[in-house]
C-alpha cells in the first residue's frame, strides 16, 4: 500500500519534470481547453445575466393580473369595465395602501417605441410603460434617482438607469421623440440593476392618448400585503371567467419570461461549447498520446524495475488532469476579468431593448470548470491504460 | 543419498518455447529450450545477432512470457504468476542492467538510484543511505545530485549498476552492459560486475558480443538458431 503511493507519486514526479520536453504541444491542450472554458463561461454568464436581471425585477409581492389568456404583458388585454370592477374590489383584498390611503393599484400599458438617439443614429426599440402615478411606489426596489416622475396628463417620462446610461439624449430636461410624440425626460430612476431599468415610464393616460390605445390595459399591478395573498385575489377574480383573466406574481411572471430567452441561449451555445469540447477532447487525446511516446521508454524501465501498472497509468492521468486544471484555470480567470459585468442588451421582454450584465458567478464557473476538466480525463483515459500496458521489452531495446 | 545445496538449480529453464507472431508471420526463437543454472554463477551469454539473447533474459525478467515451458527461479515458478506479481518478483529478486542504461532523464543520479527502492518498505533514512553506500560501491561517490545526462557513458552505466543492485537482489540480468562503452569504461564496468559476483555472490548473467567481456564470466553460453552450442565451464 505504501509502496503503492510511493510508486505513484515517483512516477507521477517523473513524468511532471518531463514535461518542459513536450512543452508546445502540451501548451496547445491547455490552450484548447482554455478556450472551450471560455466560451462556455461566455454563454452561461450571458443565460445567467439575463435571469438575474428579469428575475429581480420580480417582487413575489406584487400581483399581476393579465386578460385575454396570456402569460405575456404585450399580448394581454383586460377590458376597461374589468378593470373598474377590480379596482373597486380592491376593498376586500389585502392590498398595500399609501400614507394617504390609497391602495397601490396601477393600471398600465406597455409600448414599444422607436428611438433615435440623434437624426442618423439607428433605430433603437425601446419600451414605454404608462403607469398610474402609484406604478414606481409598488415597486419597491424603484428608487428616484434625479429629477421627478411624470406628473398625470403631461408627456413627461421618466427613464430607467440603463437607458440614461446608454443613451446621451435622455438628459433631464431633454425632449425626445418616441414614435410620432415629443416628450421632456422629467427624471431617472434605477431599480437595483433590474429589467425595469431598460424601461421609460410615463403616465398612462398620456401613453394611451399617444399612441390611440385609450381606454386599454394590459395589466395591473397591486403591491399585497403578503406574497400568499395572491390566492385570494385570484378567487376574487374567478368571477369576471370572460376576461380569461390570470394572475400571477411579479416574480413568475418574469422567471418564465427569462426561463424562455435564456434557454435560447443555453440552446445555441451548448451545442457550439459541446462541439468545441469534443475538438479540445481530440486534441488532448492527441497530446497525451505523444506524450506517451515520449515516455515509453522511461516508463517501461520504470515497469521493468518492478513498478506497478496502476502507477504508470496514474502518473499519465495526473499529466492530463493538471494540463486541463491549467487550461479551466486560465479559462475561468480570463473569462471572470473580461466577461463579468460586461454590459449587453438583446431583444427582452415586450419585444424591446433589454440591457444586462454578464455574470461570471459560482455556478457558471463550476459548470465550464467540470467540462473542462472532463476533457483532460477523457482525452486522457485512453493514453494512460495504454500506459499501464506498455509492452515492457521495449526497455531493453530502447536507446536513451 | 543428500542432495547439496549446489545440485538444486537456481534457475531452471525446461522446454521453454518462443515464437514471436506479427499479424501471419511466425518467428520462432526458442523450441524447447532447457538450461540450467547454479546460485552465485557468473554466466555469459553470446550468440549472433537475433539469436534470442535479449528474447532469453525477458523471459528471465517476467517482462515477456513463454509460450510453453516452465522457468523457475529460486524454487518460484514465473511462468504460473499473473503481470503483479511478476512486477512484485522483479522488484524484490531482480535487478536488470540495460545497454543504454536507461536512467530517468529528468531525474538525479541518486534519484534514479533510489527508484527500486520505492518499491520497499524502507524510510527515507535508509533509502538515502544505501544509496550513498551503493554509489560509493560504483565509484561515484559524491555525484548524487549530478544529472545523468551530464555523466560520460561509463559513469552512466555505473549509477545504471548502482541502481540495479541497491535493492540487493540475488540475480543481476544484464543485456550487453558494455556494448555503448569505450574499452578503458567497459574493463571498469567487467571489474564491478565480477566484483559483485565474487564479493557479495550475485548471482549474473550477461549479455555479450566482446569475448574479453565474456572472459570475465565463469561460464559462457552460446546461443545459435535457439539452442546453446556450447556450453563451456572455465575452471577458475
Ligand atoms: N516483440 C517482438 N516482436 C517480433 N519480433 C521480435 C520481437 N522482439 C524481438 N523480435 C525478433 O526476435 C529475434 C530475436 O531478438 P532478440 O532481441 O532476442 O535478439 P538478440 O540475440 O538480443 O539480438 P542482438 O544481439 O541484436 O541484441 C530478432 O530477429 C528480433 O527481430
Ligand atoms: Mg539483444
Amino acid at each position: 500500500m505504501i509502496s503503492s503511493i510511493r510508486q505513484i507519486t515517483s512516477m507521477s514526479r517523473a513524468t511532471l519534470l518531463s514535461l518542459p520536453r513536450r512543452l508546445a504541444i502540451s501548451l496547445s491542450m491547455v490552450g484548447s481547453i482554455m478556450l472551450v472554458v471560455c466560451v462556455l463561461c461566455g454563454f452561461l454568464a450571458m443565460a445567467r445575466g439575463f435571469e438575474i436581471t428579469l428575475q429581480s425585477a420580480g417582487s413575489p409581492e406584487v400581483a399581476v393580473i393579465l386578460g385575454g389568456g396570456t402569460r405575456e404583458e404585450t399580448n394581454s388585454e383586460i377590458p376597461a369595465e374589468v378593470a373598474r370592477t377590480i379596482m373597486a374590489m380592491s376593498e376586500g383584498i389585502s392590498v398595500v395602501r399609501d400614507s394617504r390611503g390609497t391602495p397601490l393599484l396601477s393600471n398600465e400599458v406597455i409600448v414599444p417605441v422607436e428611438y433615435r438617439d440623434h437624426p442618423d443614429a439607428a433605430g433603437e426599440m425601446l419600451a414605454l410603460r404608462g403607469m398610474d402615478p402609484t406604478g414606481p411606489d409598488i415597486r419597491r426596489e424603484v428608487i428616484l434617482s434625479s429629477g421627478k416622475y411624470a406628473s398625470p396628463g403631461t408627456r413627461e417620462i421618466v427613464v430607467g438607469a440603463q437607458l440614461a446610461a446608454t443613451y446621451p439624449g435622455f438628459g433631464i430636461g431633454e425632449d425626445v421623440r418616441l414614435g410620432p410624440v415629443v416628450w421632456t425626460v422629467s427624471g431617472h430612476f434605477s431599480a437595483q440593476g433590474s429589467a425595469f431599468e431598460s424601461e421609460l415610464w410615463g403616465d398612462i393616460d398620456a401613453v394611451r392618448a399617444a399612441f390611440n390605445r385609450v381606454g386599454e390595459v394590459q395589466s395591473l399591478r397591486l403591491r399585497l400585503t403578503e406574497p400568499s395573498a395572491i390566492k385570494q385575489l385570484a378567487m376574487a377574480v374567478d368571477p369576471l371567467a370572460g376576461a380569461q383573466l390570470k394572475v400571477l406574481s411579479e416574480a413568475d411572471l418574469y422567471a418564465s419570461q427569462s426561463q424562455g430567452t435564456s434557454r435560447l441561449i443555453q440552446l445555441f451555445g451548448w451545442p457550439i461549447a459541446l462541439l468545441m469540447a469534443i475538438g479540445a477532447t481530440a486534441g488532448a487525446l492527441n497530446t497525451m498520446m505523444s506524450s506517451l511516446s515520449d515516455r515509453t521508454a522511461e516508463i517501461a524501465t520504470a515497469r521493468a524495475l518492478g513498478f506497478n501498472r496502476l502507477s504508470a497509468f496514474v502518473a499519465t492521468w495526473l499529466e492530463a488532469l493538471l494540463l486541463s486544471a491549467v487550461g479551466v484555470g486560465l479559462g475561468l480567470v480570463l473569462s471572470w476579468l473580461t466577461l463579468n459585468g460586461w454590459q449587453t442588451s438583446t431583444l427582452g421582454a415586450n419585444n424591446a431593448q433589454m440591457s444586462f450584465r454578464l455574470v461570471v458567478n459560482g455556478d457558471v464557473m463550476a459548470t465550464a470548470a467540470l467540462v473542462g476538466i472532463a476533457i483532460g480525463a477523457i482525452g486522457g483515459a485512453l493514453p494512460a491504460i495504454a500506459a499501464a500496458r506498455v509492452p515492457l521489452t521495449v526497455a531493453l531495446r530502447a536507446r536513451g | 543419498m543428500t542432495i547439496s545445496e549446489k545440485d538444486i538449480p537456481f534457475i531452471a529453464l525446461n522446454g521453454v518455447s518462443k515464437t514471436y507472431r506479427s499479424g501471419s508471420e511466425r518467428l520462432p526463437i526458442f523450441a524447447g529450450l532447457d538450461l540450467s543454472i547454479g546460485k552465485g554463477e557468473f554466466i555469459a551469454v553470446m550468440g549472433p545477432s537475433g539469436s534470442g539473447k535479449s528474447t532469453l533474459l525477458n523471459l528471465l525478467a517476467g517482462i515477456d512470457q513463454a509460450d510453453s515451458g516452465s522457468i523457475q527461479i529460486g524454487g518460484q515458478r514465473l511462468d504460473q504468476m499473473g503481470e503483479a506479481a511478476r512486477s512484485a518478483w522483479r522488484a524484490q529478486h531482480m535487478g536488470i542492467v540495460f545497454q543504454f542504461y536507461n536512467l530517468l532523464p529528468m531525474l538525479t543520479a541518486a534519484e534514479n538510484v533510489e527508484l527500486p527502492l520505492l518499491l520497499k518498505s524502507i524510510s527515507g533514512r535508509v533509502r538515502r543511505e544505501r544509496v550513498s553506500k551503493v554509489l560509493d560501491i560504483v565509484g561515484l561517490n559524491g555525484r548524487g545530485r549530478q544529472s545523468p545526462t551530464k555523466m560520460s557513458g561509463g559513469q552512466q552505466q555505473r549509477v545504471g549498476i548502482a541502481r540495479a543492485i541497491v535493492a540487493d537482489p540475488t540475480l543481476l540480468l544484464c543485456d550487453e552492459p558494455t556494448g555503448d562503452l569505450d574499452r578503458k569504461s567497459a574493463d571498469q564496468v567487467l571489474a564491478m560486475l565480477g566484483f559483485l559476483n565474487r564479493e557479495l555472490g550475485k548471482t549474473i548473467i550477461m549479455v555479450t558480443h566482446d569475448p574479453e567481456a565474456a572472459a570475465q564470466a565463469g561460464r559462457t553460453l552460446h546461443l545459435d538458431k535457439g539452442v546453446f552450442v556450447e556450453d563451456e565451464q572455465v575452471m577458475a
